[in-house]
This record gives C-alpha cells, structure tokens and sequence, in this order.
C-alpha cells in the first residue's frame, strides 16, 4: 500500500493536522507581528513621534542655471550670476496666524517689503507645502546678513542662491533679448510653469524659452530644529539650458545703442548678403535688468504708463511713413517700367499745382533744374511728384510690394507689424480704375498712405545694396545643447526676388553714393575712405498741436561699401526733424564703429 | 467547462470575498490620501481597474476545477519559465531592475503571476506516483522545480520573490506528509549552504541583510526606508495620525510609498488599532484559506488551498514583517493592499484557486 493511500484512508487525517499545525504556526507569526508593532506604536510611539516632527526634510529646488545667448563672435550677450533670493518655507512658517503675523511683520521692517506682498505669497500654496516660495529675487549682502542675523526669530524664512541673469549694461539690447521673470498667474493657469519658476517674458527670451530653460535639479536635505543642513537625503542634479548663437555682433549693438542715446527711434544693422541682424536697438528701452526677478509694482507701472513705450519694440511693432526713402522704390519702379528715364528734367520752383492744391517742396524756392540723379541727391519732392504721376500708383505699389513693404518680414520675434500699402483694388472705386493723383503724389514722396517699420526698411536697403534678393532677417544662428548638440538652427532663407535690370540696380545705388558724398541731403554720414551709400527721409507727422510742429521723423538708411556692400544701417529718430540733419549723423557713429571694428579685427588676424 | 453547477454556487465561500474586499477598500482610501504623481486620484482609479480585471479571472479561475490546472501544470510552469525568459530580452528596467515586460499600455512583472505556476506545478510534483511516498525522493524532485525559477528571479533581480518560493514549497511538502525528520535534516542542510547563497548575492542584497542586522550602518542609503518607516509607523502610536496628519507618508519621506511600504502609511494614519484591524483581515482571510485546505476530501485539493494560503501568507509576513524592520528589506508587495497591476492579479488568481477547491470539496 502506498503512502499517498495510507494517508488517505487513515482515520486520523495526518494532513489534515498538519495544516492545522501551519495556520497555528502562521497565527504565531501574526502575534510577532502584532507585539512589534505594539513595540514600535504603543511603547516606543512617543518617541517615534517625536523623531516624524524633527524629521524636518527640506525640499530645495535648485534651479538650472538658463543657457546664454552669445553673439556671432562668441561674446555673451547676457550671462548668469549668483542672486539671494528671500523665500518662505510655509510648512516651516508658525502655525497660528498671530505668531506668524508677527514673524511675516519682522520680515516686512527688516528689508522694507510690502506686509502684504508676503501675506499674498504665502496664502497662494498649500500651508503644509515643503517647497520654498520666493518672495523677493537680488537681496544684497546686507539684507541676507539682516536675515541671517534674526534667523532663530524667523521660522521658516530663508535665504537662498538662485542663478540670475545679469546684462553688459541696464538696458542693453532690452527688445531683443527681452526679459525674464516668475511664472505670472495667468502662465501658471496654463499649466505649463510651476510656482517660482523664470520664463522668458519677451524677446529672444520668450522665443527660445523653451531651450533656454533647461531642467532644474533639486535637493531633499534633512535640517535639525534651526534649519540647519544636517544630511542630504536625496539630489538631483540641474541641467543647464541650451546656448544660443545669435547673428547679433555686439560691438556694433552697443556702438548703436551709444549712437542713439537720448533719441527715441530704432536702428536695424543688417548684412545684405544673408540677412543676419547684427544689431537692433529700440529706444527708450526698458531697465532689463530690472524687470529681471520680482519687479516692484511701482516700477512696472512706471514703465507701462511711460508715455514714449519703452516696452515698445520699434524696429518691428511701430509703422512710420517712409518719407523720401521710399522714392528709390519710386524711381526703380519709373526707370523698370521706362516711364522715367535718367535724362529726364525737371525744373523745382519749390511748389507743385495739381488743379487747386498746391504741393510744396521741403526746400523753399526749389532746388532748380534737376534730373533723377539730383533728384534722390537732394531729394526732390517736385521731381518726384512729376515722375510719380507718370508711373502712376498701382505700378508703384507693385514695386513696392515687390521690395517687401506691407508684407511682414517674418523674423523670429513675435509681434511684427506688417506695415501698410494702398490696394489698387480696394482705393476707391472699381478695378482698373487709375489710382487717385492725390494719393499717387502723397506716395511719391513716401507720404500717406504708406507706413513702413524699420525691420522692412533694412530688408529693403539690403535687397537694393544686394541686387534684389529679399532675406528674412535671420536673428538667431543655431541653439546648441550640452549634451545633444545643435538642436535647433536657422541656414537663413530667401523671401524673394526684386528683377530689375543691373543697370537700374547701378544707377540706384550710384545716386545713393551720391547722396552721402556728392553734397546731397545725407553728407552728414559721409566717413572719408568709406563709400557710403544712402537715402534721407523725413516721414511727416500730422500735427496735433502747436507743439508737435516741425516734430518730423528723421529716416537715414545706408549701405556700405557702396561697391560691395557689406552692412545696411536703417536709422529712425522719432521727431528728430529732418532725415540729415539728424539721423545721418547717427548712422554714421555707427558705421564709424562697424567699420573700425572690421579694421581692428583684420589687424588683429594679420 | 464553464457549465455552472448549482452545487458550485452553493458552496461560494462568500466569507473570503467579504474579507478580500474589505482590504481592497482599505488600500484605496490609503492610496487615495497619499497623492502620489500628479493627478493624485489615478493611482486609485487604476488600482480599482486591476482589481476588476482581477476579480474577472478570479471567477474564471474559480469556475475551473482546480484538478484540470494541476494536471495541465508542467505546461503552465514551462510556460512561466519561457515568460521570466523572455523579460531578459524584452524587458523594461525600472530602478536598475529587469522585471516588467511593456504589453502596449500595461506593464507586467512575469515573476508575479509565475509564483501561481510554480504553486501548480509544485502540487503537481509533489503529488505525482514518483513522488510517493514524501521523502527523500520528492525533496529531490522538487529542487530544480524551486531552483530553475528562483535563480531567474533574482538574475532580474527580485530577491523577494525568488525567496517565497523556498517557503510554500517547503510547506507543501510539509502538508504531503514529510516525516518530521526528514525536514529537520533539510534544515541543517539550508543552514550549511548559507554561506554559499552569501556569496551569490548582489552587492545591494548583501548590503541590505548588513543594514538590517545593524540600520545606522547607512542612515541615508539602504537604511533609509527602513527608519523612516519605522518613524511613521511608530509615530502612529494608539490610534493613528489620521489622514491629514500624516506627515511622515503624505510629504513624501517615504520612498515606495504607494507600493511595497504601504503598510507604514497606513499604520501611520491609523495607528495600532488600525494595524489590528488590518491584520486581523489577513488573519480571517488566511483562516478561511486553511479551514478550505483543511475541509478538502482528497491531497490534490487540500495541498492546492494549503500551497495558495501559505503563499498569501509568506507574502504577508515577509512584508508587514520588512517594513516593521523585523527581516531585511526585499522587494515584496503587500498581497491586495500595495498599488501594482501584476500584483493585484496574481493575489486575486490566489484567491481563485482557493474558491475553486472550496467550491469542489462536497463533489
């Protein structure tokens, strides 16, 4: 008889007990069980207790250092530093308002922030959270000592070191590269930033945000009663946000922000032959470094209301009629289409009748007998008159079209305005029908109807200094990440063509030579042993007031070397007055500066 | 197959289901109150679909007699071992670990649902003709059956799982009827080869029986869960934190909160009486498990429901008794209360395979 048989058939069930001696063996194991936990929650729970309150864990972010942006050379256009940051801890804050109160009050007199600006910081989070709220970014070392010093009567206040940006000068390249602050409530409701986090608010910064950012690290680190780091439990480590190669040049940024000082306008710098910017400078610009971290409202407010808007990026979100610069659209659309040739004359008496308006020349008396060439070297209002009522407004707009006005430029900053032109179809009346004369001669000079930004004048200029080809400003090279390389790049990218014959082409810009260094209205600019070509203009404002008269703004845009030109320099001063007066003279600061930069770089290869 | 039977359905032992619920529910309103990741409730929400799909196979595993699995067994078990092969090559690491196998959205952990075929195949080996009687002989048959898989578990590695093997086959052959001495010279040989499984071990498995023999040795590495699981546990004292309160688990000190150290939030928040409570569901629904083991009428079935039993139990003690800081910290779920899929799954497969044999026992 087998054994599995046996033990079937017996009448004591031996399995049967044996499972009954396994669950009596198991009931045993659970009473151990129990009699620890007796041990660890009932006998030893006090100090168990005691141990979950000190286990004070702190939670430190550390926040990951925000990549750079350099310039085409390699210089840092803006940089990082080390700041204080004041911040609360609300898990660590007293628990009873009163107390609290009184500590938050403390904190208020020690470094003269608002009471309620941190009562509003600390009601925002959940009042067990771990994670520090910042409270006021850039603390001096006096105020940390100030807090350091009063530490055991300030629970739950800290001070920490946070990477900020720092700039050459407060406001350099404000526009384009834009600022930096904490997540707004808005950004926050979208979910994509958490509490205290710095997102690029404007500019290059906002763009390339993303890249910019990196990804913060964070520490979890054990601190006795005082705050004191007693052990790191856990870290992870921050990974720095991607580099930035702009076409920016620096040297040239700053030698037009100089050159600009104290005028509000724009400039553009731009390379004919790629498009690149290599400088942009909107003024008044804001204190970047100022808006950078936690801004008090006051300030902001002061900034926002200014009445000249310094948020205000002029070289793409502000239209200004184009004035006399636009008479070299005028006179390639005449000499193209052959309804005005080079050897026409005219003679300026300095007033132009048309039925019973009479149009002025800027010049009283007139310039005399001119010819095209004259014409843009003095800028001639009554020539141009004459010449635009011969080519006539809808070829003048295409022309216009061509060259790229009321069309946007397409750069890589949010916010552009597309400028304006007439629509042959939709001025006045049906299609096919002649433009009106009044709005062709208003046109003729650049008035009117007509408004431009910066940003297209200067893709313009290039495309006349070029030979046509239209680039979209290209801002940014490439974005480069420590570990992955180059993730994002910009080869430049053609918006289009201007045909004209190569001799208008040499006809233009032998005319703008002219108006730089044969006596014209743009000798202002003229540098020795540089060919500078350019053109004027003065883009008419309706005068509001009595005082607002006279208040014109001054346009100069130029090229250089007139030969091979190598840099296009658009220049606005807003009521400056007239173009040469004014905005020559700044322009020719900063071609001084490109070129004794490009003189000192050869010097330095050689 | 499925034909149900009215016999069957009246003897349902609703006991079991009761008491399985009862932990079930206790689980997600502690998962529910720790807010783990970002959307704090999915953790519960999924939970609870496991647990559907779990009670779906339970039904189905229930409503099989539990003999057909047994003797199907050497083809689940072979299939079993093709799967803990096949995570080497397809597996996902998580934590430095090869356990889970990505099946579109689900992940599954092979070694969970692999602890039920060993648990057939073992009632298979041990009640086979060349198995009789319990000696020598089974012991020797039921080696490779234990170390095959056990040595493929901890490659990947799961230390924890890999060790619950030893236990249920060392009870099933306990419950065949081993002689007493026989066992007694088992032992004396496991305790010799010691020294040899020392030496097998990972660095961070030896480290751990190292932190556990002695915790300060490495406060904030290895011994770190374990204090401060006994700091939340402890500081639960009498009656518990309450959910609010419960700073120890909701801020985050401990590290796998949700999942194997489950059983220190919940003593935290409830306190000794809670732990009472708790353990005396697991004592009920174990009780059940050996009172259907010991009410079976023939070995294939009593061994089924003790095999099944002890396997909930080892898991059981060996966590409780883990987080307590009464055994070294491996990685071993708590049976229905610890957030998993795979899990969730093979607990409820258990709990199947003890129904059946309940369900058969007045056949």
């Amino acid at each position: 008889m087998s054994a599995a048989r046996r033990s079937l058939s017996s009448r004591r069930d031996p399995g049967r007990q044996r499972v009954m001696v396994i669950a009596t063996a198991t009931i045993f194991a659970f009473l151990v069980l129990i009699g620890q936990l007796w041990y660890l929650q009932v006998l030893e729970g006090g100090r168990f207790l005691d141990a979950s309150d000190k286990n004070r864990i702190r939670v430190r972010p550390i926040a990951a250092p925000r990549g750079i942006l350099f310039d085409r050379h390699g210089m840092p256009l803006v940089d990082n530093r080390p700041t204080f940051t004041l911040s609360l801890i609300p898990r660590e804050l007293p628990r009873d308002d009163e107390t609290r109160d009184a500590v938050l009050g403390r904190v208020a007199s020690l470094l003269r922030i608002p009471f309620q600006e941190l009562t509003d910081a600390v009601a925002k989070v959940p009042p067990d959270s771990l994670l520090p709220v910042r409270v006021r970014r850039g603390l001096s070392l006096a105020e940390v000592a100030k807090v350091e010093e009063w530490k055991l009567e300030l629970p739950g206040v800290i001070t920490e070191v946070e990477p900020q940006r720092v700039y050459p000068n407060s406001r350099f390249a404000a526009h384009l590269l834009g600022y930096v602050r904490e997540a707004s409530d808005e950004q926050l409701k979208q979910g994509r930033y958490r509490r205290g986090e710095m997102v690029g608010q404007s500019g290059l910064e906002r763009l390339l945000d993303e890249h910019l950012r990196g990804q913060d690290g964070g520490e979890r680190i054990e601190v006795d009663a005082m705050g004191r780091p007693v052990r790191r439990v856990q870290q992870t480590e921050p990974h720095a946000g991607a580099q930035v190669t702009t076409t920016i040049d620096r040297g040239i940024q700053e030698a037009a922000e100089r050159a600009m000082e104290g005028q509000a306008g724009a400039v553009v710098v731009m390379d004919p032959r790629n498009g690149d910017v290599l400088a942009m400078v909107s003024t008044p610009a804001f204190e970047i470094d100022r808006f950078t971290g936690t801004i008090d409202r006051e300030a902001w407010l002061r900034v926002v209301q200014d009445p000249n808007f310094p948020l205000l990026n002029r070289t793409i979100q502000t239209q200004y009629a184009p004035g006399s610069v636009f008479k070299i659209v005028v006179a390639a659309a005449g000499l193209q289409e052959g309804t005005i040739t080079p050897l026409d004359r005219t003679h300026c008496s300095g007033e132009f009748q048309l039925g019973s308006t009479i149009f002025k020349d800027w010049k009283e008396g007139g310039h005399g007998t001119v010819d095209l060439r004259g014409a843009i070297q003095h800028s001639c209002n009554i020539f141009f008159y004459e010449a635009g009522l011969k080519i006539g407004g809808a070829a003048i707009v295409r022309y216009a079209s061509a060259f790229g006005f009321g069309q946007p430029t397409a750069i890589a900053l949010p916010g552009e305005k597309f400028g304006l032109l007439p629509k042959p179809q939709t001025a006045r009346g049906r299609q096919g029908k002649p433009f009106p004369v009044g709005e062709t001669i208003n046109m003729s000079i650049g008035q009117g109807t007509v408004l431009v930004t910066p940003m297209q004048v200067a893709r313009f200029m290039a495309a006349v200094a070029n030979g046509g080809v239209l680039w979209r400003p290209r801002l940014v090279q490439r974005v480069e990440r420590p570990d992955r390389g180059v993730v994002w790049s910009d080869q430049g990218q053609v918006n289009g063509h201007v045909e004209l014959s190569p001799v208008v082409w040499a006809f233009l810009r032998q005319s703008l030579w002219a108006v730089v260094n044969d006596n014209g209205t743009g000798a202002a600019a003229r540098i020795p042993g540089i060919d500078i070509a350019g053109k004027t203009g003065t883009a008419q404002m309706i005068a509001k007031s009595k005082a607002e008269k006279g208040q014109d703004h001054a346009w100069f845009a130029a090229f250089a070397p007139a030969k091979a030109p190598e840099v296009v320099v658009v220049v606005i001063a807003e009521r400056g007055g007239k173009g040469g007066q004014v905005a020559a003279p700044i322009a020719r600061k900063i071609f001084n500066a490109i070129f004794l930069e490009k003189i000192a770089a050869v010097g330095f290869g050689g | 197959m499925l034909r149900v039977d009215r016999r069957l359905l009246q003897n349902v032992d609703w006991a079991l289901l009761v008491v399985a619920f009862a932990l079930i529910m206790m689980s997600s309103v502690t998962l529910a109150s720790l807010h783990v990741g970002r959307a704090g409730g999915s953790v519960v929400i999924r939970q609870l679909l496991w647990f559907t799909i779990g009670l779906a196979v339970m039904v189905l595993v229930a409503s099989l007699d539990y003999r057909r699995l047994v003797r199907a067994a050497p083809a689940i078990y072979a299939l079993g071992l093709a799967a803990l092969v096949s995570v080497f090559v397809l597996g996902r690491t998580v934590s430095g670990a090869k356990r889970w196998i990505v099946m579109g959205p689900l992940s599954v952990q092979p070694s969970e649902l692999f602890k039920l075929c060993f648990l057939l195949m073992a009632v298979w080996a041990v009640t086979s003709r060349w198995a009789q009687p319990v000696g020598r002989t089974a012991i020797i048959i039921s080696m490779p059956i234990v170390a095959v898989p056990a040595v493929l578990i901890i490659k990947q590695p799961d230390l924890g799982t890999a060790l619950l093997l030893i236990p249920v086959m060392t009870i099933l052959l306990i419950g065949a009827g081993l002689r007493m001495k026989t066992l007694g010279a088992l032992a004396l040989a496991a305790l010799a080869a010691m020294p040899l499984a020392w030496m097998a071990l990972k660095e961070y498995q030896r480290e751990r029986i190292l932190v556990f023999l002695d915790p300060f040795r490495d406060p904030l590495g290895s011994a770190y869960n374990v204090i401060q699981a006994k700091i939340a546990i402890g500081s639960g004292q009498l009656l518990g934190k309450g959910v609010a309160g419960a700073t120890q688990s909701r801020l985050a000190f401990l590290p796998e909160r949700h999942t194997d150290f489950i059983f220190a939030v919940f003593a935290e928040m409830w306190g000794f009486v809670g732990c009472l409570i708790l353990l005396l569901c697991y004592v009920l629904l174990l009780l059940r498990g050996f009172d259907i083991a010991a009410t079976a009428r023939e070995p294939v079935g009593r061994l089924v429901a003790l095999g099944a039993t002890s396997l909930f139990a080892a898991q059981v003690l060996i966590n409780v008794g883990m987080v307590t800081g009464l055994l070294p910290v491996v990685g071993i779920p708590l049976p229905l209360m610890s957030y998993g899929g795979s899990s969730m799954v093979a607990s409820c497969l258990t709990l199947g395979l003890l129904l059946s044999v309940r369900m058969r026992q007045f056949q």
